[in-house]
């Protein structure tokens, strides 16, 4: 008897679950949208509820994924000729590897005449490096700063530092006072390219630099390079003495928690730091520059793009929403909603700390590695993440992570060839 | 005998302080699940000062933990089903038909026991949208099914090869059918078998997470390890919430095993011996 | 007997008497009659059909197709020319990617060799002392086998909570117990962290190999032993020349399934350490460096599934030629037994 009950149940369980899913709605057009911004959910929610009630031909859902497993979702739904309609795409060299075989659809500015008045810099990251076409319609432009707790800073009686003696100093100063200066950690290599991208460029010299690197007149063994590598090691003595452990999450909760006055990080900080602790009074400072006085330089990126799977059966409705997503209604409702720079030209910054990260992209340099060398594999970033972690444990000297990240780059970028 | 006793205790200490290691991180982690962020941190070690439930019911709801456990019940038990149904009738015909190729396709099978079927994840995603499997639980049973065969062929035919040779003569010169041979003689006797076939399977089955990641988009269709993984990644900040999520997650599993260890323990002896 | 078991076998039977012809009217003397052999024949094709079918279709194929992939020339994802041994080449010739190579299989093996002396020698010793029936054996064992049902979606992020370096209780245990100097960030410092992690693998499956082993001891006639006895051997002279040579199977078992396990090694290094085996590839394995170069880093995004692929070959050589081996050794081993 009780056997056959069993298989009784199972039969029973299996007939119920293995329901074809709900069959596409009749009338209106449904588009998905996948991301990998899952914490933004709730803010695109409201904003495609926005383009609903304009367009109510259309339905979209937004379906966000973890950000480790996007691009393995992403890849192999693509190549399988399925995915979403609306793609939620990186920029630069992540758009590239999506976009040069075939699976996004290329836009014109007949289709978003929107995008006409985006800056240069911003359609840069939406661009097939191989043809010169669009692919998207860039979100949000992200910058490289070191966020502080003003309560801390107040407490240890230091200021914002203006040159990078004063830094040091502040540091110094915090640890003495037994606050640990900096919140981060080693353990995730990006957070250390992170890092990177604030110290960095007012050693070497900015968007001087980046040209010359780009167009292959120096190499990553620059002594201009490697010696601002140096510079980063000089913090190592202000981080959790066990920050090679400290990974994403636990370096967003030290500052969260006030166990850490200051945090290397991008802007897309903001929002979340906002959210989770409203008692939190922060705001952000760039990078100091050498001496005081001096202009500092600040990275910054094209943080994605908004594109349409070239494959789609509602071509025409996914380009409405692309285009939505261009106007300046849009990116105001992004700005407002997630704390974070939307890249429509023309968006009032209401948030103070955001407003700050805006004045500071009046002298504003690409993101090296992100803007200059992910087009192919091995990526600079990939190179340069691991090298890093290399150098803050103690295993290799800046001199070495110059010449891992060239000899590396150098298997697919021309220029850096022999040397 | 007075002599013995300083081996014994020693032997005792070996083992308890074993046990303690085994135990004491599922202690902590079910005790810290019941407390607040603050107080993990603060008071890692000792009993919650309060007996906090509600993370356990955050959890439940915000993670949508009785979907999610019932479809990786489902997929499971199908996936075993078909494993143990195949498998036993390969595992026969290798194990006692002599036939040109025996060893060829034997070894076959046991090549799928060492490699990764995740190297084929490429292909196989399209293979299951080309069979319109994709975003269904089939996809997963096919799948776990067909990697799950190897094992139960090597284990199966390892037993039915040992069964005395004069079993099926015997019945053959008594009428019976082939079928019958199978089911009515030789399968009640590989019983002990099907259990560790069911064991060896059952516990990676329920606890994979990569292909229902890669195969499944539905929420209402994710298993139990890919709902909590996505569940970790949202709450990665609040300690209490991910405590209470994997003491959830692990209690099924445990419970099944205090249930029938005696069995599991029993199959992967026989298992061993026999292999 | 588990539920599942008996379901299973049930509904096999119950699934026999719809779908195949009665078994019994096999031999009919009225249709025209099949020769004994056509029928065995048929039947057979029939029992093995099923299990051979679905294998082939749903792994032996798409592994081959991912091989193959290893030929071709990859823009992203997407496949154009057939291009030989040339993504090979690159994979050899190329910095960082023939030393992440080497990097990754040199991990392998040092996992493989670690868990073959941390684990499996600790599983045995405990086999050892659980076979003298010391009070609470069952207890025990059934403890001991206890994380080897967890996930490893579960192990793994218990421990990482267990050893981060700011929160966790590892390093306050160890402060505690006045060895605050021994504190360390496990798992972000190169040096520590393939150990750690392996050691947690050990943690999950110790209770595997602890009980196949006692499993072989059990197996150990009693006569032997109390023969050894009466010789007045100690039990180290019994466990050294009786139970060792005939624990044999037992450890070929445990020494295919750790060198298996080891190669095969991705989830908990995916779960605690991210898909790039940081830090600086200190935890990279061959599966990882796979699926990284098949899928992409997690923030570039950037994929070359042309290498990919050829590492997925590497890989299929590496598990194929000790399979085989594997298979040969066990045959004959069956064959001595018979």
């Amino acid at each position: 008897m009780r056997r056959r009950w069993l298989v009784g149940l199972v039969v029973l369980l299996l007939v119920a679950t293995l329901y074809p899913a709900s069959a596409r709605g009749q009338g209106a057009v449904r588009l998905t949208f996948w991301s990998w911004r899952t914490e933004d959910k709730w803010a695109y929610d409201r904003m495609i509820r926005v383009f609903e009630q304009r367009n109510p031909g259309i339905r979209v859902e937004f379906v966000p994924f973890r950000q480790t497993e996007y691009n393995t979702i992403l890849s192999s739904a693509l190549t399988a000729g399925r995915g979403p309609d609306i793609i939620h795409l990186r920029a630069y060299g992540g758009l590239e590897t999506f976009a040069a075989p075939g699976f996004i659809e290329p836009l014109t500015f007949e289709q978003v005449p929107e995008l006409r008045t985006f800056s240069r810099q911003m359609l840069e990251g939406a661009r097939g490096r191989k043809d010169g076409k669009l692919y998207g319609v860039p979100f949000a432009s992200q910058t490289i700063v070191i966020y502080y707790n003003k309560k801390l800073f107040a407490q240890a009686g230091v200021g914002v530092p203006k040159s990078w003696d004063e830094f040091l100093a502040v540091a110094k100063t915090l640890k003495d006072k037994g606050i640990l200066p900096f919140a981060n950690g080693g353990k995730e290599g990006w957070t250390l390219e992170v890092m990177s991208g604030a110290i960095l460029p007012n050693f070497y010299g900015g968007t001087t630099f980046f040209d010359a690197v780009m167009a292959g007149h120096t190499s990553f063994k620059d002594p201009a390079y490697t010696g601002a590598l140096a510079r980063m090691l000089e913090l190592r003595p202000y981080l959790h003495p066990n920050f090679m452990g400290v990974d994403y999450a636990t370096m967003q909760q030290l500052f969260l928690n006030e166990q850490a006055a200051m945090f290397i990080g991008g802007s897309w900080e903001i929002g979340f730091f906002k959210a989770q602790n409203r008692n939190l009074e922060f705001d952000v400072f760039a990078a100091p520059p050498p001496k005081a006085g001096q202009v500092p330089w600040v990275s910054s990126f094209n943080d994605g793009n908004y594109g349409v799977n070239a494959k789609t059966a509602y071509k025409d409705a996914a380009i409405k929403f692309i285009r939505f997503t261009a106007t300046r209604e849009f990116g105001q409702m992004f700005t407002d909603l997630l704390a974070q720079m939307s890249a429509v030209p023309g968006v009032v910054i209401k948030d103070p700390v955001l407003k700050h990260v805006q004045e500071m992209n009046r002298k504003a340099t690409p993101y090296i590695m992100l803007v200059g060398f992910r087009w192919q594999a091995p990526t600079g970033s990939t190179l340069l993440q691991s090298a890093l972690q290399a150098m803050m444990a103690g295993q290799k000297t800046p001199e070495q992570v110059g010449d891992e990240v060239t000899r590396g780059l150098s298997a697919w970028f021309e220029p850096f060839r022999g040397r | 005998m007075t002599g013995r006793w300083p081996g014994k205790l020693a032997t005792q200490a070996v083992l308890l302080a074993n046990a303690v290691l085994v135990l004491a991180p599922m202690v902590i982690m079910a005790l810290s699940a019941f407390k607040s962020t603050r107080e993990i941190f603060q008071n890692p070690f000792g009993l919650p000062v309060v007996w906090r439930l509600e993370n356990f019911s955050r959890v439940w709801v915000e993670a949508r933990f009785a979907l999610y456990f019932r479809n990786s019940v489902v997929v499971t038990l199908a996936s075993l089903l078909i494993i143990l149904v195949f498998g036993a009738m390969a595992g026969y015909a290798l194990g006692r038909v002599r036939f040109a190729g025996n060893d060829a396709l034997y070894l076959y099978f046991l090549s799928g026991l060492m490699l990764p079927i995740r190297l084929g994840i490429i292909p196989l995603f399209i293979l299951m949208r080309n069979l319109r499997l994709l975003d269904t639980p089939w996809a997963l049973i096919l799948t776990y099914a067909a990697s799950g065969l190897p094992s139960a062929v090597f284990i199966l035919t390892g037993f039915f090869r040992a069964l005395p040779a004069d079993l099926d003569s015997a019945a053959r010169i008594d009428g019976a059918g082939e079928w019958l041979i199978f089911r009515g003689v030789m399968l009640p006797l590989v019983r002990p078998a099907l259990v560790i076939v069911a064991i060896y399977n059952l516990i990676p089955i329920w606890n994979d997470f990569f292909f229902p990641l890669v195969f499944i988009q539905s929420d209402r269709l994710k298993t139990l390890p890919l709902g909590m993984t996505a569940f970790f990644g949202q709450y990665y900040t609040d300690w209490a919430l991910l405590f209470a999520g994997l003491t959830l997650a692990a209690v099924p599993v445990i419970a099944l095993y205090v249930l029938l260890s005696q069995h599991f323990i029993r199959g992967l002896t026989a298992g061993a011996v026999k292999g | 007997m588990p539920g599942s078991n008996r379901s299973a076998g049930d509904s096999a039977a119950g699934r026999a008497e719809v779908a195949p012809p009665a078994p019994r009217s096999t031999p009919s003397r009225r249709r025209p009659p099949l020769s004994l052999r056509a029928t065995r024949r048929l039947w057979l094709i029939v029992f093995l059909a099923p299990a051979t079918a679905l294998f082939a279709i749903f792994v032996t194929y798409p592994i081959l197709s991912a091989l193959a992939f290893s030929l071709y020339a990859w823009e992203g994802i997407g496949r154009r020319g057939f291009v030989g041994l040339a993504n090979f080449a690159r994979l050899f010739a190329t910095f960082p990617y023939s030393q992440l190579l080497g990097n990754a299989f040199w991990h392998n093996v040092l996992v493989f060799g670690v868990t073959m002396v941390v684990q499996n020698g600790a599983a045995l010793a405990l086999a050892l002392l659980l076979a003298r029936s010391p009070r609470g054996a069952k207890i025990y064992r059934v403890i001991f086998f206890l994380p080897v049902t967890l996930s490893l979606v579960i192990v793994g992020f218990l421990w990482a909570l267990f050893l981060n370096p700011v929160f966790g209780i590892v390093n306050r245990l160890l402060a505690g117990a006045g060895l605050g100097a021994w504190a360390r960030p496990w798992l972000g410092d190169p040096a520590t962290a393939l150990l750690t992690l392996t050691l947690i693998n050990a943690w999950r499956w110790l209770g595997f190999p602890t009980i196949v082993f006692l499993a072989g001891i059990n197996a150990v006639p009693e006569e032997y032993l109390e023969a050894g006895r009466i010789d007045g051997a100690t039990e180290w002279q019994l466990t050294r020349h009786v139970i060792f040579p005939l624990l044999a199977p037992a450890v070929t078992i445990i020494v295919l399934l750790t060198f298996i396990g080891s190669f095969n090694w991705f989830e908990l290094p995916y779960v605690v350490q991210g898909v790039s085996g940081g830090p600086n590839r200190s935890t990279d394995v061959l599966s990882l460096f796979f699926y990284r170069l098949a899928f992409g880093e997690v923030d570039t995004g950037l994929q070359d599934i042309g290498i990919g692929s050829a590492i997925a070959v590497l890989m299929f050589l590496v598990l194929v030629t000790v399979s085989a081996l594997a298979a040969v050794l066990l045959r004959r081993r069956e064959v001595e037994l018979a």
